[in-house]
């Protein structure tokens, strides 16, 4: 029985529209209750003059499985970098583009962090995430399932047979223990097989005659006849391309029409840093973050983030094999490139975002655009698409970049002219409050995910009490002129509470409970199973590398799960 | 003056991790304090006291500290490792990193240095009497630049890749290299007097001169007119063009 009250904090939880107001939020088991009964054994904090928050969600990062992984062994120069020793509760740290399992969970509660999604697991590759989930202390964690260019995905496609298509994405999730549906590049990870990519929406996928509409469309309908808490998640075509807001703002359109299964977003596009752009070539590359975030003023069916760039170390790691095969050659930097048999491809290639080489400057400043553009506050995740713009260590910069207009005029001046030229951040004045850091940091990640009925990213009764108390006092701080103040606060919260227990305090790890794990497990009708199995056995013999019977993550692998059900009504 | 000798009492067969002997570290410190620096012998911490009879005479800054160490060190790594000012001697061979990530001051080695000496070094100079090991100069793994300011002067010969991935500075070898010497050069000069082969590989900018034989050419590089230096008539090539390289190699006609 371990109680605690968090009193007279300023608490900020956009999920329960409290903004601001004075109050106590007692804990009970693990659990927010609506009060408890001081006695000797309740703990109580005084955040009094302190910022209350529901801990931190990401929606986006990739913090585990063999993308990771690889980045880890291509990099030893990154590994020699943040290097922390064991103390008696920590085991030893190190890396920054790429931490080591351990320092993804200290570092990720050590900001106030306590649920992160890894943005993209092939299932073939799944066990290798739980793997590592199981070694990353602290935070509740859960994976995004590749569909986007997996053979099976695609002839359904083909045969517009979208009751097939949802029994495989079941039972793509319930193989890998995933928790959602993730689309990177649709068709350009089956064409890099062949050396190629797609060019767009309308071209065909080689040996498949789908294109990548087709696929987008078609599991967008599947992910909602499944009632799949999250939407489909969609990193675009033609990312990394000069031109790209075209193909975003076309791929938005597509799913229009499409009705959600659940109260949420049709589809949510991920890391728009790399595709708000415009210009044809690298010459007269420009932002159209303007005319991305026009779009999503209009429509409420998308959700975005940002996948902020952070000037200096990245490791860029995406399932998008031929993008990264571009970036190789342009930097003429490392490379890794991975084939995942029927399902995907992926690359790692590590690279420095230089500030003045004018082309980092204008993707530095459309992930803000973005964020500042857009009316709506809950549509815009706060990311850096961990680690591709950059390590997750610098949200509390992206936060007071968010805070301050007068911050992103000093950091614009270290910047090339053609930035202000290209790009419209100079004339933005707006200066998001602290209820909107809240929703981008937390409520929203929680919501756009479907884990606000589970517990996450709002402080009412019966959530899960991971709760995060910053130092600073928004009475006295004003933001927008004390960005530092406001960064140095994000960056060491006072608390950092996941469960009821004290995991952090000032930037020190206090106790390391291991986290969970989320996935979803969707049932579908037995009939269309039956046909699914046909075609995966039949697949199994001819082409995969391992026995279907091998293929399945077994239970043993997630040692703290949380299964959430859905599936067809 | 502060001098401070150390004399090796016994030889560990085990490597021992000593970048705690820097005059930065040394300087204004008593004898007793000197002798309790930790130091790791594999695994084990341990003290400098338990390896070195330690003579202590003056006290002063890093500028003015000079460390002499009278003996070989075969066993002992990075010493020296990121001295920003004073004096290192050693009258012996020392084991692999001595003088990395180095800033100032002088570390002379009288007889050998293993493996990856100077590595990432940034200023200072670094004299080694005999032989030094692979990497001379080099960045380590996965580093994209090496030595970046400095000058390193071996007398004797060098092994592999000396000088990979250099971005600044000078390396001057008096005997011969082995394999690759300046490799994925990127702003450095290296000065060979001996033998060498396939050198500057993946060469960038920056400059090597070979006063030997060099047994085998990297064949992508381009030919210019020959040229004179210091009334040495030189070959000259220019690349690597295979990295759209920029590098000038000399090698004496």
């Amino acid at each position: 029985m371990s109680e605690l009250l968090i009193k007279n904090g300023r608490v900020f939880d956009p999920i329960n529209s409290i903004n601001g107001d004075i109050m106590d939020i007692a804990i009970k088991n693990g659990k927010i209750v609506d009060d408890v009964s001081l006695s000797p054994n309740t703990k109580v904090i005084d955040a009094s003059s302190m910022i209350v928050m529901p801990g931190g969600v990401d929606a986006h990062s990739h913090i585990a499985g063999s993308k990771v992984n690889s980045g880890r062994i291509m990099r030893p120069d990154d590994g020699r970098s943040g290097i922390e020793k064991r103390t008696k509760i920590t085991r030893p740290c190190s890396g920054y583009t790429v931490p080591n399992t351990f320092a993804m969970g200290y570092r990720y509660a050590k900001l106030g962090y306590t649920t992160v999604f890894e943005a993209a697991i092939p299932i073939l590759h799944a066990r290798h995430t739980h793997e590592e989930f199981g070694d990353i202390p602290i935070i509740d964690k859960g994976g995004l399932v590749l569909f986007g260019s997996n053979w099976q995905v695609m002839e359904a496609v083909r045969e517009n047979d979208i009751e097939k298509l949802a029994a495989y994405v079941a039972w793509g999730l319930s193989a890998s223990r995933g928790y959602g549906v993730k689309i990177v590049n649709p068709g350009g990870g089956e064409a890099w097989g062949f050396g190629k990519n797609v060019s767009g929406l309308h071209d065909t996928v080689p040996n498949f005659d789908v294109t990548p509409a087709e696929i987008i469309t078609s599991l967008a309908k599947a992910n909602e006849m499944l009632h799949l808490p999250h939407s489909i998640h969609l990193h675009c075509n033609l990312l990394g391309t000069p031109g790209n807001y075209k193909t975003t703002i076309e791929t938005m359109k597509l799913l229009e029409h499409i009705k959600p299964g659940m109260d949420r977003q049709v589809v949510h596009i991920t890391h728009l840093t790399f595709n708000a752009w415009g210009g044809t070539n690298w010459g007269d590359f420009e932002s159209k973050a303007d005319a991305v975030a026009d779009y999503l003023n209009q429509h409420d069916h998308v959700t975005v983030d940002m996948g902020q760039l952070i000037f200096g170390n990245a490791t860029t790691m995406t399932a998008d094999g031929p993008m990264q095969y571009a970036n190789a050659r342009l930097l003429n930097a490392r490379w890794t490139n991975g084939d995942v048999e029927l399902e995907d491809a992926s690359g790692v290639v590590p690279l420095s975002y230089i500030r003045k080489m004018y082309i980092h400057d204008i993707m530095w400043a459309v992930g803000l655009e973005v964020a500042l553009l857009t009316r709506n506050p809950w549509q815009v995740l706060l990311t850096t698409d961990h680690p591709n713009g950059g390590p997750f260590v610098n949200y509390p910069e992206v936060i007071a970049l968010l805070m301050s207009a007068q911050k992103r005029e000093e950091e614009m001046l270290k910047l090339s002219n053609k930035m202000r030229d290209r790009t419209t951040l100079s004339g933005i004045e707006r200066e998001l409050d602290w209820y909107d850091i809240a929703i981008k940091t937390r409520a929203s990640h929680a919501k756009i995910l479907g884990l606000t009925d589970h517990g996450k990213g709002h402080l009412g009764a019966g959530a899960d009490a991971d709760v995060t108390i910053y130092h600073i006092n928004p009475d006295r701080v004003d933001a927008g002129r004390e960005h530092a103040t406001v960064k140095k606060a994000f960056e060491k919260p006072a608390y950092t509470i996941k469960d009821g227990e004290v995991v952090a305090m000032n930037g020190e790890i206090t106790a390391t409970p291991a986290g969970r794990t989320f996935w979803v497990n969707a049932s579908v009708p037995e009939e269309h199973n039956t046909r699914l199995m046909r075609d995966l056995r039949l697949k199994f013999r001819k082409y995969y590398s391992i026995n279907l019977a091998n293929y399945m993550v077994q239970d043993n692998y997630v040692k703290h799960p949380v299964v959430i059900k859905a599936g067809g009504s | 003056m502060q001098t401070v000798t150390l004399t090796p009492i016994i030889q560990s067969k085990i490597s021992i991790e000593a970048e705690t002997i820097t005059p930065d570290n040394f300087a204004g410190k008593t004898g007793e304090e000197i002798e309790n620096i930790t130091i790791w012998e594999g695994n084990h911490k341990t003290r400098l006291f338990e390896f070195f009879k330690i003579a202590l005479e003056g006290k002063d800054s890093p500028e003015n500290t000079k460390i002499i160490i009278n003996g070989s060190i075969p066993r002992v790594k990075r010493v020296g490792e990121g001295m920003t000012d004073g004096m290192i001697l050693i009258n012996g061979d020392v084991d692999m990193h001595v003088g990395a990530k180095m800033c100032g001051g002088v570390i002379t080695v009288k007889g050998s240095a293993d493996s990856w000496a100077g590595r990432e070094m940034k200023g200072g100079e670094l004299i080694i009497g005999g032989d030094a090991g692979y990497y001379l100069g080099a960045g380590y793994r996965g580093e994209s630049c090496g030595m970046r300011g400095g000058k390193i002067i071996v007398f004797g010969d060098v092994k592999d890749y000396a000088g990979e991935h250099i971005c600044g500075g000078e390396i001057l070898i008096k005997g011969s290299a082995g394999l690759m010497p300046g490799i994925s050069n990127n702003g450095g000069i290296i000065t060979i007097e001996g033998n060498t082969s396939m050198p500057g590989a993946e060469m960038k900018k920056g400059t090597i001169k070979i006063n030997g034989v060099v047994e085998t050419l990297v064949p992508s590089y381009k030919q210019e007119d020959d040229e004179e230096i210091n009334g040495i008539v030189y070959n000259k090539y220019t690349g690597d063009v295979v990295a759209g390289g920029k590098g000038s190699l000399y090698i004496k006609r």
